[in-house]
């Protein structure tokens, strides 16, 4: 019972964060630019939270750290999404190569920044790439000895204001407008650059939140050599398999978590146990589920026409 | 909102005969250019025609009304008074829209989405989607253009998104009508439906600019034509006092044979024979042609007619290979690499590739999708279908440069393809008419037992498409077969030995092309008309 | 501040800019020197007493070594890693000419260790088998994500990062037995199977380094076969027109969901190889509690991008990546992190988004624009359209 517990709440933490990150991709994707960056993205979010995480005083009330850290969060990440913006959208790079060199550059850039911080606040003697911050992130639960968290009823409003903004508003029909069909954005004088700006740094945003969730998740210290364990590219398969769609990526987020969160109670279920299942299998499991679900889905996907395609203006 | 307003209670004042005036525009680019000093005035309620080739210069001109391109020289005026349009956006304030050739209209959305995308009516953002939808329906209802405005765009016919692209100028209340090659994916009868549709907009007041090459649609509908050639104003004239040569000869600049001659046609073997073909769709579920037969003699051109999306693209699909078929039989004759006759035999499993050997050629629908790679050089597209032959490429499988070379040249030369630097042009570079040219002569020069020819003229101006409708010709002459795909009325009327009309994938009828008329064609196209027994023979 | 000197003697620099190797060669050039500017300021700022230093430490590599003979031993240091650095950035450049972004160097090189190590502690195996199963593991992975693609559309970037972290939880599980007791590192060839490492064929002497092997040579020689591949021959040709536009390789006969699937072979094929050439060398050992994919074939990114993604310009690009990679590495850690060599490099592949802008800016000024017609530039789109509306 205990363990099926723990299996909820893992499953729910995991679930939030791809939830956050796959709905960024989504917005990004549904206003045209592909965004394999997701991961330097969460890497950077996660930097700014574990910074005011570490930093502020854990004597404030629960609900300050939480703003702060998720605002702190957001800047991060907004900030390292406008990398993807500038070279996708104005100077009409590779989005691919753009994504790519982001996760490395978001892995290497919070390592450096934290190794730096480190080593200055040391004098030299510690060099690691950590921050901890054990103090403060139990002030951010909801019920201590548990994972549920404030980030879980974040990511609730999160969703529904992500489903309202796509669907019901100017903003979520143009935004969608310059993803399907640029040219007639543009056409009808919507500005697909500005539009294609907001994807991104609504990706960033999320990206960040999410980031900033992985590393608060179970743990109460953030190792920034190691990221995000390729979360953002889970993130995308869950986006893919959601259809791009709000409403299915909360579900395609909370089958994916389950598997993940297997991966930390497995040995508590007795008919796992009697599979006798090595250790390594489970940590797969998440990638592999998604490779076998990215097989079955792909082939009649209805992915944002225009995505991936810088937009010339003299094209239309 | 206020710059339209304010114009327009100037016009009032002013009240200049013409609603827009685009005087003495010169708008160049590096190496050519593309309007030289023309001038275009449209009258206040009039419907106006645009007439001129492909690369005449119309859509330079349409786009520096866009202010997508500052043009030079000139001026343009609103209502008499001099305006500057710098984006799309000054065009929309100034009541200007337009219905594009190539439908600005996005497919998941709904007709209404559509209509109201860019001017959403809404109340903090949020969208007032039941105001938007009475304002469209009143309008709909006003003018006679049918649609359903909850309809995805994806389901729609071409005709109800073309009255969805109307309606999304008239919501935004333009006075200013452009229509870009309107009728290019009509059936006639929709064409006519149209052009009463344009005649209630006029008589409502609205200006009218019809951009067109057709000169029976400009003859049909227009008040007065502006003729553009090589980018120079030939002249205005009113349609009452012209004629259909006397607006070719100034399109053209030379008179025009409207029919290239040929010979009546001898028809002999059946050189390939499709047998209950079912192909599925790629829009939809289901089939986009349905239990299709019928067969290609030596020494004839058949030509499925038909509107766009009826089926033909598919059909080529399975019969090239490109696509499976769902049911049915292909057979073909053809030749061995010996050079020696295989008589007609199944090819319904053959790869691509084998069908290619065995003599069929395919001039594909679209040249940039299917006919050429854009990024390699005129030489190697011109290999594209026979590179791996011994010719060019060695045993251990290294090219033969030279080889590849000389053919190139040869190439060139025998079917007058033009390019910057000749054998080792990108293709990307060159004119569309040449692109198409450098297809042909590789498909030509295959020597095939059939060709299929998919639209092979499109976007060609009068004089390549002579010369296309020639190599046709040709190639039905030296006793092989010729399969003729064509949207284009003219061209089934004038180079089909036999007809055959597609209509929902299937084959409703086949007029004799020595009696048939554009009408009765017509009638097939729409689905109106069909013979008894669909299947041919 | 090039624009000025271009100026003085226009029609040299205007002939110079009109060639695109040069184009090329300039771009990459900026690249480099904006990432090195870049990661110059992050040094400033980090500790601006010792940025000049660690700047020097990151370029000068080896030759920071005391003497000739510890220079020569260090230059075959940064020489070992090299081979396999070439061999990830051949890797992927190979499938980025058939349209496909092998994200998956990484982990096809990571199963290519795995096969290797495994051949060659387990089963005590010669070196020629072990690099034989290291070709093949990463064959089979790029066969996977080929497949997937060709048949099921799935976006190859994405099943490759799968496939990347699958690859390591695997090789870290099945390797775990092959460690002396209490070290998280394989055992080295040296101790437990002599017979797995790679022939030096004297290069060892002349470095004074027993892990210069043949490893070096070999990797240049497929450099030059990659590129006659693609250039001379009709399977390059193929591919090549497959990257361009897949629907025209289709129309043309040509089998381009295999030509998709061998290309990922190939590719595959070249990343585990990399592995091989590294591991067989005995230079390191796998760290069985790794927990994240090693950078080895994300560098290869970016060293194919620099290189212009030609095969004879990656071979300088990896040794310029893994020159300041092991520069990197010997900064003072009292004062810097090493990932700062990480950081560079990312900031360099991140400005090879750039390269095509860069290329175009020269193109125009060395008066050789090409004329732009709308209608050109619609064929522009089309395509682009038609590269990413793929094989349906």
């Amino acid at each position: 019972m205990q363990q099926i517990m723990l299996l909820i709440q893992y499953t729910l933490v995991y679930a939030s964060v791809l939830t956050l990150v796959a709905l960024g991709g989504c917005y990004s994707e549904r206003s045209g630019v592909i965004n394999i960056g997701l991961e330097g993205i969460m890497v950077m979010g996660a930097l700014g939270g574990a910074l005011v995480l570490g930093c502020i005083s854990p004597d404030l009330p629960g609900i300050v750290i939480f703003l702060a850290a998720v605002l702190a969060a957001i800047v991060f990440g907004m900030l390292f999404s406008l990398l993807l913006g500038v070279a996708a959208i104005n100077f009409k790079a590779d989005q691919t190569l753009a994504g790519t060199a982001m996760n490395m550059l978001g892995l290497a850039l919070a390592t450096v920044i934290v190794k730096a911080l480190n080593i200055a606040a040391s004098g030299g003697s510690n060099n690691s790439a950590e921050i901890a911050y054990t103090a403060t992130r139990e002030k951010l639960l909801l019920a201590q000895g548990t994972e549920f968290s404030m980030f879980m009823i974040l990511t609730a409003i999160i969703l529904a204001a992500a489903y309202v903004l796509l669907y019901k508003t100017r903003f979520g029909l143009r935004l969608m407008a310059c993803g399907e069909h640029p040219q007639a954005a543009n056409s009808v004088g919507i500005s697909v650059a500005k539009m294609r700006y907001a994807g991104v740094l609504i990706s960033g945003a999320l990206g960040g939140i999410g980031g900033l969730v992985y590393i608060t998740a179970g743990v109460s210290k953030a190792n920034f050599e190691v990221g995000v364990a390729g979360f953002g590219f889970l993130a995308l398969a869950v986006m893919i398999f959601g259809q791009w769609k709000p409403h299915r990526i909360v579900l395609a987020a909370l089958l994916f978590g389950v598997f993940r969160a297997l991966a930390n109670v497995n040995n508590g279920f007795d008919f796992l146990t009697a599979l006798n299942l090595p250790q390594p299998v489970y940590n797969m499991l998440p990638y592999i589920i998604s490779l076998i679900v990215l097989a079955f889905t792909s082939k009649n996907s209805h992915a944002p026409k225009a995505e991936g395609i810088p937009y010339d203006k003299s094209t239309r | 909102m206020e710059l339209k307003t304010s114009v327009g209670s100037e016009a009032k004042q002013n009240a200049s005969e013409y609603a827009i005036e685009m005087l003495n525009i010169t708008k160049r680019f590096p190496g050519i250019v593309a309007n030289d000093n023309i001038t275009l005035r449209l009258k206040k309620g009039e419907i106006h025609a645009l007439l001129g080739e492909n690369g005449a210069g119309k859509s330079t001109l349409m786009s520096v009304l866009f202010g997508l391109y500052q043009p030079e020289e000139g001026v343009i005026k609103k209502d008499g008074k001099e305006v500057k349009i710098n984006d799309p956006n000054d065009a929309n304030a100034l009541g200007i829209g337009m219905v594009h050739q190539h439908f600005k209209l996005v497919e998941i959305f709904s007709v209404l989405d559509n209509i109201i995308l860019g001017v959403e009516p809404n109340t903090a953002g949020f969208l007032k989607k039941q105001e938007a939808r009475e304002k469209v329906v009143a309008l709909s209802e006003r003018y006679g253009l049918r649609i359903d405005p909850d309809a995805k765009i994806a389901d729609i016919t071409v005709g109800m998104q073309q009255r969805t692209e109307i309606l999304k100028m008239l919501y935004r209340d333009n006075e200013i009508l452009i229509f870009d090659e309107p009728t290019a994916v009509l059936t006639p009868q929709e064409i006519d439906e149209l052009m009463q549709i344009m005649r209630n907009l006029a008589a409502e007041g609205k200006s009218i600019l019809f951009i067109s090459h057709k000169l029976n649609e400009i003859l049909a509908v227009a008040d007065r034509c502006t003729v553009l050639r090589k980018g120079k104003y030939i002249g205005t004239v009113d349609i009452k006092g012209t004629t259909k040569e006397e607006l070719s000869r100034m399109m053209v600049g030379r008179d025009v044979e409207f029919v290239v001659p040929k010979k009546e046609s001898t028809p002999g073997e059946v050189l390939f024979k499709a047998e209950n073909l079912s192909v599925a769709s790629k829009a939809h579920k289901g089939l986009a042609v349905k239990n299709v037969s019928f067969e290609v003699r030596a020494g004839e051109i058949v030509c499925i007619a038909g509107i766009d999306g009826n089926g033909q693209t598919e059909l080529v699909y399975g019969i090239t290979g490109l696509e499976p078929l769902e049911s049915g039989k292909l057979f073909m004759a053809g030749r061995d690499k010996n050079g020696k006759d295989i008589p007609l035999s199944e090819i319904t499993h053959l790869p691509i590739r084998k069908r290619s050997k065995l003599g069929m050629s395919h001039i594909p629908e679209d040249r940039h999708k299917h006919g050429l790679v854009l990024d390699y050089s005129l030489e190697y597209n011109f290999i594209l279908q026979t590179y791996f032959e011994p010719r060019f490429t060695s045993g251990a499988g290294f090219l033969k440069t030279k080889a590849i070379r000389e053919y190139a040249d040869g190439l060139i030369e025998q079917f007058d393809v033009r390019s910057g630097q000749g054998a080792i042009t990108t293709t990307r570079s060159m004119s569309g008419g040449n692109q198409q040219k450098a297809i042909i002569a590789r498909e030509v020069d295959k020597r095939p037992k059939l060709l299929v020819a998919v639209q092979p003229a499109r976007g060609l101006d009068v004089g390549a498409i002579e010369g296309v409708h020639r190599r046709l010709i040709e190639q039905r002459d030296a006793g092989n077969a010729v399969l003729l795909i064509s949207l284009e009325l003219d061209e089934v009327m004038n180079l089909s030995d036999r007809i055959l009309v597609m209509y929902e994938g299937e084959i409703v009828g086949q007029p004799d092309p020595k009696t048939t008329t554009v009408q009765e064609l017509g009638l097939y196209m729409a689905g109106a008309k069909r013979e008894k027994n669909g299947e041919a023979n | 501040m090039e624009t000025k000197s271009v100026q003085k003697d226009k029609n040299f620099f205007q002939k110079l800019l009109a060639h695109p190797g040069f184009r090329s060669f300039a771009a990459a050039l900026a690249c480099i020197l904006i990432g090195l500017l870049i990661g110059y300021i992050v040094l400033l700022i980090i500790n601006p007493s010792h940025a000049g230093e660690g700047m020097s430490t990151i370029l000068k590599n080896f030759m920071t070594r005391n003497s000739e003979k510890l220079r020569l031993k260090s230059l075959g240091n940064t020489l070992v890693k090299t081979a396999p650095l070439l061999l990830c950035s051949l890797s992927i450049l190979f499938a980025y000419k058939a349209g496909l972004f092998n994200i998956g160097a990484a982990g096809q090189y990571v199963l290519g260790a795995g096969a290797a190590l495994y051949c060659a502690l387990a089963l005590n195996m010669p070196w020629y088998v072990c690099l034989l199963a290291a070709v093949l593991a990463g064959a089979v992975f790029g066969a996977i994500s080929g497949a997937l693609k060709a048949y099921l559309n799935v976006n190859e970037v994405i099943s490759c990062i799968m496939l990347n972290w699958i690859s390591l939880y695997t090789v870290n599980s099945v390797l775990k037995d092959f460690c002396p007791v209490g070290y998280k590192d394989t055992f080295t060839l040296v101790s437990k199977n002599p017979s797995a490492m790679l022939p030096t064929l004297g290069l060892d002497g002349i470095f004074g380094n027993s892990s210069v092997t043949i490893a070096i040579p070999i990797s240049i020689l497929i450099a030059v076969a990659i590129w006659i591949i693609l250039t001379k021959t009709k399977f390059g040709y193929e591919i090549k027109a497959t990257g361009y536009n897949r629907n025209a390789a289709k129309y043309c006969g040509m089998r381009e969901k295999q030509n998709i699937i061998l290309t990922m072979v190939i590719a595959g094929s070249l990343a585990g190889l990399a592995a091989a050439l590294l591991f067989l060398s005995d230079f390191s050992q796998w760290d069985i509690n790794q927990s994240s994919v090693p950078t080895m074939g994300f560098n290869g990114i970016a060293a194919s991008f620099l290189g212009g993604l030609h095969p004879l310009g990656a071979i300088f690009s990896a040794y310029f990546i893994q020159h300041i990679t092991d520069g990197g590495a010997s900064l003072d850690t009292r004062f810097y992190p090493v990932q700062i060599a990480d950081l560079i490099s990312a900031i360099i592949i991140y400005l090879c988004g750039f390269v095509l802008f860069i290329k175009l800016k020269m193109l125009k000024a060395s008066g050789g624009i090409p004329q732009k017609r709308p209608d050109m530039e619609a064929d522009i789109k089309h395509d682009a359209e038609n590269k990413k509306g793929g094989d349906k």
